[in-house]
């Protein structure tokens, strides 16, 4: 039987990568064009010490990462064929403020310097910030709040119908604020955090795990109690749902 | 203060019925909670026990027991006065109460009169009046559990009332999902302040109304940041 030379054979499956990839490509572009999906692409030159982010959102995901370029704010959105329109603008002491108005879902991923302080709000869709550093405000009606690797001495979490999550560093001037009305609360805290705790859960119950704090009250309701010297503040609370407090491991 | 001591006073301390004690009593019964785990778990059975026979529905009596509870009373009353009873006028409570000699003095009269209006009043609002205004009626006449709270109050009453007045323009599932969310809080908060008229003095009970406060007011500023 007669071989097939290996550059006729590397060249034949170069040709059939290529038609696939042609064909994936066709596939792709059908796809967008028949959901009708739209990209909204913007980038704002910020100053890394004063960076300021509103995000108002009807229906959608907003995602927060810190991002590589300490001087500019990048949004990048994504929404169907609703008839949502977002609009982004910078005032004069340079915060960016993003808006979406009329219906539809609007998904949001915004990179933004560090340090920066944001405002969030979703009405329907979830928040998920990572890795910065300024003061975090986020709500949400009905959705997940999920905050990771912050280090942050200002967050002010706040969900009406859904769960709300923190990991991160506690530092020692901070005020971490986390509430559900009906969800679940949860805090990942380092071992040494040093804070005083004011969790509340009229009916979900609390599981405060493995910090050993000094009880100022305790009830299957209302816990109040530090943890060091208890400098910083946490505040949890829920109505319906329960509250956990984790060492990180 | 002793485990005895304590013990002896929780369930006064728990039906709020320690309003009589002073404020070093209430803070030696907290001290001694915050320090005691053997006290700390009988308050804690004692407050659940409490809540879950809060949750107990009401039972409305049938209208057949007060029948039979006035039929028992008109017997007795017979039994008592025995053959005095043919000669007076009528039967049953009325003539009962006729056979009477009631004297009332100028004071009882005039506040006698004074009830009676009231009555009439309360009857003839409840009759023509509005049920919004019922309602204000009602939540006026309610009492004031938190220092700021009319200034709370009036505060979401003014933020509900411009939303109110936008409401009409928003689709029917729009409006469905801001009221279903709206009654979900305001549910709660009626059963805390409930709760919290048992025993004024309780801090988590403040604390759970000021939060369910605070997150109505939440609610309605997120409509107001979405611009509906």
């Amino acid at each position: 039987m007669k071989e097939i030379p290996s550059s006729t054979q590397s060249s034949k499956s170069a040709a059939k990568i290529l038609t696939a990839l042609a064909g994936g490509f066709l596939v792709l572009t059908a796809s967008a064009t028949s959901s009708g999906a739209q990209t909204f692409n913007r980038a704002f030159a910020v100053s890394p010490e004063r960076s300021e982010l509103e995000v108002v959102n009807q229906t959608g995901t907003i995602k927060v990462t810190a991002g590589a370029n300490p001087n500019k704010i990048v949004i990048n959105a994504r929404h169907g064929d609703g008839a949502a329109k977002v609009e982004a603008t910078q005032n004069a002491m340079g915060k960016v403020k993003v808006e979406v108005t009329g219906r539809g879902r609007v998904d949001f991923e915004i990179a933004v310097p560090a340090s920066s302080s944001i405002d969030l709000l979703s009405y329907q869709g979830a928040i998920v910030v990572t890795n910065l550093a300024g003061a975090v405000r986020a709500r949400v009606t009905e959705g997940d709040i999920q905050i990771a690797g912050l280090r942050s001495a200002r967050v002010d979490a706040s969900c009406s119908q859904g769960n709300v999550s923190f990991s991160g560093e506690v530092l020692p001037s901070g005020r971490y604020t986390l509430k559900s009305f009906s969800g679940r609360v949860d805090a990942i805290l380092p071992a040494d955090a040093d804070f005083k705790l004011s969790a509340s859960s009229f009916r979900g119950g609390m599981d405060l795990g493995e910090f050993q704090m000094k009880f100022d009250k305790y009830s299957s309701q209302l816990v109040e109690a530090s943890h060091g010297a208890g400098r910083a503040s946490i505040s949890l609370w829920t109505q319906e749902g329960s509250i956990h407090l984790r060492r990180k491991p | 203060m002793e485990c005895r001591a304590v013990v002896s006073s929780l369930s006064d301390y728990l039906d709020g019925r320690n309003i009589w004690a002073s404020d070093d009593e209430v803070e030696q019964i907290e001290t001694h909670l915050a320090n005691c785990p053997a006290c700390r778990n009988l308050k804690l059975e004692l407050s659940e026990i409490k809540n879950a026979a809060r949750e107990l529905p009401l039972h409305t009596p049938a209208p057949a027991l007060w029948a039979r509870i006035s039929k028992g009373i008109e017997a007795e009353i017979s039994i008592e006065n025995g053959p005095a009873r043919e000669t007076q006028k009528g039967s049953g409570w009325w003539g009962w109460l006729n056979s009477r000699k009631f004297t009332f003095s100028l004071p009882q009269l005039a506040a006698a009169g004074a009830f009676a209006a009231f009555l009439m009043v309360a009857g003839i609002s409840d009759i023509f009046g509005d049920k919004s205004s019922q309602l204000k009626f009602r939540d006026v006449q309610s009492l004031l559990l938190l220092p700021e709270e009319d200034e709370i109050k009036a505060n979401l009453e003014r933020r509900l009332g411009a939303i109110n007045a936008r409401k009409a323009q928003w689709d029917s599932q729009r409006r469905a999902d801001f009221e279903q969310r709206l009654n979900r809080i305001d549910e709660s908060l009626k059963r805390c302040r409930h709760m919290l008229e048992d025993n004024p003095k309780d801090a988590w009970g403040q604390q759970t109304v000021r939060a369910l406060y605070d997150e109505k007011r939440q609610l309605l500023e997120d409509v107001e940041r979405l611009k509906w």
